[in-house]
């Protein structure tokens, strides 16, 4: 038997090196899959927890079924501004995109 | 319900109510409203003779104990267990003599007004002002308190000052206002400061109360003597005593209408008023009783000795009031209130005669310069013949009501000393002189500007009207001061029997200070007489190289403006071009362009946190959350 | 436009260079584990939940440190698939479905179409921040702090429930229906906006002067 332990240091981990991705990547893509990333170890998170506390109601569960779906909407969207972005500017790199500096 | 001493507070409702109809909708009313201030002058006229009437019963019921009624009428700043200071209302025999005066020089003046303002710019205006001037003045002599004295002393310079600006565009009259409001501040200022310092000590702002306190020595000598001698100050400032005095001939720019109201019958004995009403305290202080005789003493004189020289028909007037306010306050100083009070009473209705009068002459004329008047006695015949009455009752010539109150006073002053009484006669006689040189250089002589004379007529009923009922009253309020006249018309003793300060005394005649007033006022009416009438005004042609640094001392006012001006040039805008440095370089530069400097240089290195550089942000926030994740461990 | 994506290329090196270090990877662990397995030390359920834990944190690894841009997003397949087998460690078969189709059917593709339609073939190579040895420090700051708070809780629990698909859908359609129904509304909207977002003739041009 896996213990609750092991899930929570992997989705920390992951979420870390997510986290990592998007403070460290310029492409705009790259931080989009670095996000990805994070929410799906949010998502490990809320299952796992799910799993071993919420044994009647399955909130987490449902709650990480809204999270994909919310994140695939994201994931659209991002997609299409990012296209916008590379038509506008011919680079995807968001250090370019600082029209909102000083 | 009887109207009577308890329902004084109807005297300020009235002309407010009037003062705010008339000045919101007075365009829009039939004759703009000018029937309204009538009609609430009238009313106010009645209540007072009706106050008077309920005043003689009370008197009467009370014996020979005048000491008035004090009514509260309500909590004007109640702050529970520290402060309370209530609307209250007092009438003694000072505040009856006022009001008689007040409601009914007022009443003539609003009904003269009509005539003489007719077809003038803002009419319905000047009529709001007239009202609310009476309300404020109404206020302040009712009042029983000392606050809301203070409010109705500012209300009252409020509408001198709105009504000498009332030409304002004439640069002149704008000037003169703001010299007039000015100049009385600077004594309003004396006035406050004698009102706080009366009131920390006594805790209350009622004026019975504090007279009660002084009486039974709850302050000390020093600090009631300067509290006095700064409230006195103000009286100075209203007053237009010396050295105040400046304000008040420039207040002639005024309409004449409000010069006889405010400038000659009224407004100014304000002072004379708040001196007459704290005289128990100022009887215990021989220092600032002093200080009042010798500030009239000098007013007298200096104001009789520039009236002397004057031009301007109104700066005679002017003067005069400037010097005959100097009287009162001499009486005041010896300690007679009898004789302050009975001055005023008379002063009031010969000097609005006057101020009337010569408004009847400007009206008829569009002229002031006397030099440019002369030979009107035929052409306007009533104004003629009231106005010579006003004249010869300011000179002091019997049986005119003018010669039994100056007589008053300069019979209790030669009881105090021989100096000030010799001093007082020959104001006595320069008076008498500057008086008939008026009379003569208007009315009497040939017409200097002939033009001006072919359209002079008889001013309109509704101006000469008033012209003769207060020549009737400047005729016979004399009288009053004799026992039997007071007998017939309710007061026992005569004037001397109802208004006195410590024991009513009959009104008794000393035969040889009467018959040398006489004989000086005669002395200066011959004078006049000889200088500017016989042989055509020679005389007073050759007097002018008599003596060109006296003449040119007072034609120029002693120079008093002139050193105002240098101390307001030299002393008071050094002073302001120092605060303007200050204000310029430490509040301007420094304080306020200094700070936005600093915050636009922090701003300025601040901005550049502001990369626009996503991951540069995020990386704050994770700053952020390692540092709160920190706070909480330590926490828990 | 697609004839300008030089998929064979990219194709050929990726599935050469990706497929030997993934498969030599794995059995390199494999191998550890089932020496562990083996020795009696963990159980044949452990062995699998440790090689896909390790499989999904050398992909999101390598995701975020890969110059090249197509494999950094081919390599974020793995911790995403990772995730299925989790899912069903943990029992919930309807989760693990929903994210296998989703992510690796929706997601992954819908990227390698934005990299189609960016500038790929010119700069297959990215430059990374200049932040990026200071988010190191922080990043494993982050994750040190997490853990220690995780081990210092008392989590003394060890059962497993599943989650039941018929449970699951009797509690979505009934307690969870609103948000259920208003999830699906945002998708809509959101794929609506994505697409008038991304049409070319809608497109105003504001190329400004200065850049």
């Amino acid at each position: 038997m896996i213990a609750l332990e092991n899930f929570l240091i992997l989705s920390t981990i992951l979420f870390s090196i997510g986290f990592f991705g998007v403070l460290s990547r310029k492409n705009a893509i790259l931080i989009l899959i670095s996000v990805e990333l994070m929410l799906a170890a949010v998502g490990i998170n809320f299952v796992a927890f799910a799993s071993f506390f919420d044994t009647s109601q399955l909130s987490g569960h449902i709650f990480t079924l809204f999270v994909i779906a919310i994140a695939a909407a994201e994931v659209g969207l991002a997609l299409g501004i990012i296209i916008r972005l590379f038509r506008d500017r011919n680079s995807v790199n968001i250090d370019e995109a600082n029209d909102l500096k000083w | 319900m009887s109207i009577g001493m308890q329902q004084s507070w109807l005297l300020t409702l009235i002309p407010l109510t009037s003062f705010l109809i008339v000045s919101l909708f007075g365009k829009k009313l039939p004759r703009q409203g000018d029937w309204i201030v009538v009609l609430s002058g009238s009313l106010c006229f009645l209540i007072t003779l009706l106050i008077i009437g309920d005043f003689q019963s009370f008197f009467h019921g009370h014996g020979f104990e005048p000491d008035g009624n004090n009514i509260y009428n309500f909590d004007w700043i109640n702050i529970p267990n520290y402060l309370l200071i209530e609307y209250s209302t007092f009438v003694d025999a000072i505040t009856v003599v006022m009001l008689f005066v007040v409601s009914l020089v007022g009443l003539m003046v609003i009904i003269y007004s009509i005539g003489y303002m007719q077809g003038e710019q803002r009419y319905h205006w000047y009529f709001s002002l007239l009202a609310f001037f009476l309300a404020a003045m109404f206020t302040l002599i009712t009042t029983g308190n000392l606050l809301q004295l203070y409010l109705a002393w500012e209300g009252v310079g409020l509408g001198s000052y709105l009504l000498i600006g009332f030409y304002w565009e004439k640069q002149s009259a704008a000037e003169a206002a703001k010299k007039a409001f000015i100049t009385t501040r600077i004594g309003d200022v004396g006035l406050l400061i004698g009102i706080i310092m009366l009131w920390r000590v006594a805790g209350t702002f009622d004026i019975q109360t504090i007279i009660q306190l002084a009486q039974e020595s709850t302050f000390s000598d020093g600090y009631l003597t300067t509290a006095m001698i700064f409230l006195f100050f103000g009286a100075v400032g209203k007053s237009a005593q010396f050295p105040l005095h400046v304000w008040l001939p420039d207040a002639m720019e005024g309409p004449t209408p409000v010069s006889a109201l405010i400038h000659a019958a009224t407004m100014v004995v304000a002072g004379v008023y708040l001196v007459s009403r704290m005289l128990p305290i100022y009887t215990l202080l021989p220092i600032a009783q002093n200080l009042i005789l010798i500030t009239g003493l000098i007013t007298a004189l200096l104001a009789a000795t520039m009236g002397l020289l004057a031009q301007d028909i109104k700066k005679v007037l002017a003067y005069s009031t400037v010097s005959q306010l100097g009287y009162m306050f001499v009486a005041l100083g010896v300690g007679s209130l009898t004789a302050a009070m009975f001055h005023l009473f008379t002063h009031a209705f010969f000097k609005a005669l006057l101020f009337l009068g010569s408004g009847s002459v400007i009206h008829a004329t569009h002229k002031q310069d006397i030099s440019q008047l002369g030979g009107l006695k035929n052409k306007m015949p009533i104004t003629f013949v009231t106005f010579s009455i006003g004249a010869l009752s300011l000179a002091g010539i019997p049986p005119l009501s003018g010669f039994w109150s100056k007589d008053e006073i300069l019979l209790y002053t030669s009881e105090f000393g021989a100096i000030f009484y010799g001093l007082l006669l020959f104001a006595a006689l320069l008076t008498a002189i500057y008086s008939t040189r008026l009379v003569i250089l208007t009315f009497f002589g040939t017409p200097k500007d002939q033009e001006a004379n072919d359209h002079a007529h008889e001013s309109p009923k509704l101006m000469s009207v008033p012209l003769l009922i207060l020549a009737f009253f400047a005729t016979v309020s004399g009288f009053f001061i004799f026992p039997f006249v007071g007998n017939l018309v309710g007061f026992d003793s005569g004037f001397s029997g109802i208004v006195y300060l410590d024991h009513p005394h009959d009104f008794h005649i000393e035969l040889s200070t009467m018959l040398v007033a006489i004989s000086v006022s005669l002395l200066g009416v011959l004078i006049g007489y000889l200088y500017w009438l016989n042989a055509d005004g020679r005389r007073a042609e050759n007097a002018k190289e008599w003596a060109p640094e006296v003449r040119n001392l007072l034609l120029n006012n002693y120079y008093f403006d002139n050193f105002y001006q240098a101390i307001i040039n030299k002393f008071i805008l050094g002073l302001a071009s120092i605060i303007a440095w200050f204000d310029d370089q430490v509040v301007n530069r420094s304080g306020i362009d200094g700070s936005a400097q600093i915050i636009n240089y922090i701003g300025f290195r601040l901005k550049f946190l502001q990369t626009g550089k996503i991951p540069n942000y995020v990386l704050m926030m994770a700053l952020g959350i390692i540092l709160f994740s920190f706070i909480m461990v330590v926490n828990y | 436009m697609f004839s300008k994506i030089p998929l064979p290329d990219q194709f050929d090196r990726l599935i050469i260079t990706g497929g030997i270090v993934t498969a030599s990877t794995t059995l390199f662990i494999l191998s550890i584990l089932l020496i562990l397995k083996f020795l009696d030390f963990i159980s044949y359920t452990e062995v699998f939940f440790w090689l896909i834990s390790t499989g999904m944190i050398i992909g999101a690894l390598a995701s975020v440190l890969l110059k090249n841009i197509v494999h950094a997003v081919f390599s974020i397949l793995a911790p995403l698939l990772g995730i299925v087998a989790i899912y069903l460690f943990l029992g919930s078969e309807f989760l693990a479905l929903a994210q296998l189709l989703i992510y690796g059917g929706g997601v992954v593709i819908l990227l390698l179409f934005a990299l189609m339609m960016t500038n790929v073939q010119d700069q297959p190579l990215v430059e990374d921040g200049s932040q990026k040895p200071f988010s190191i420090i922080i990043c494993i700051l982050i994750g040190l702090i997490l853990i220690s708070r995780l081990l210092s809780a008392d989590l003394n629990l060890s059962t497993v429930s599943s989650a039941e698909l018929s449970v699951l859908a009797g509690v979505i359609f009934t307690d969870f229906l609103i948000p259920f129904l208003l999830v699906g509304l945002l998708l809509d909207i959101a794929l609506t906006g994505a697409l008038l977002n991304g049409k070319t003739h809608n497109v105003v041009a504001t190329k400004r002067d200065g850049d």
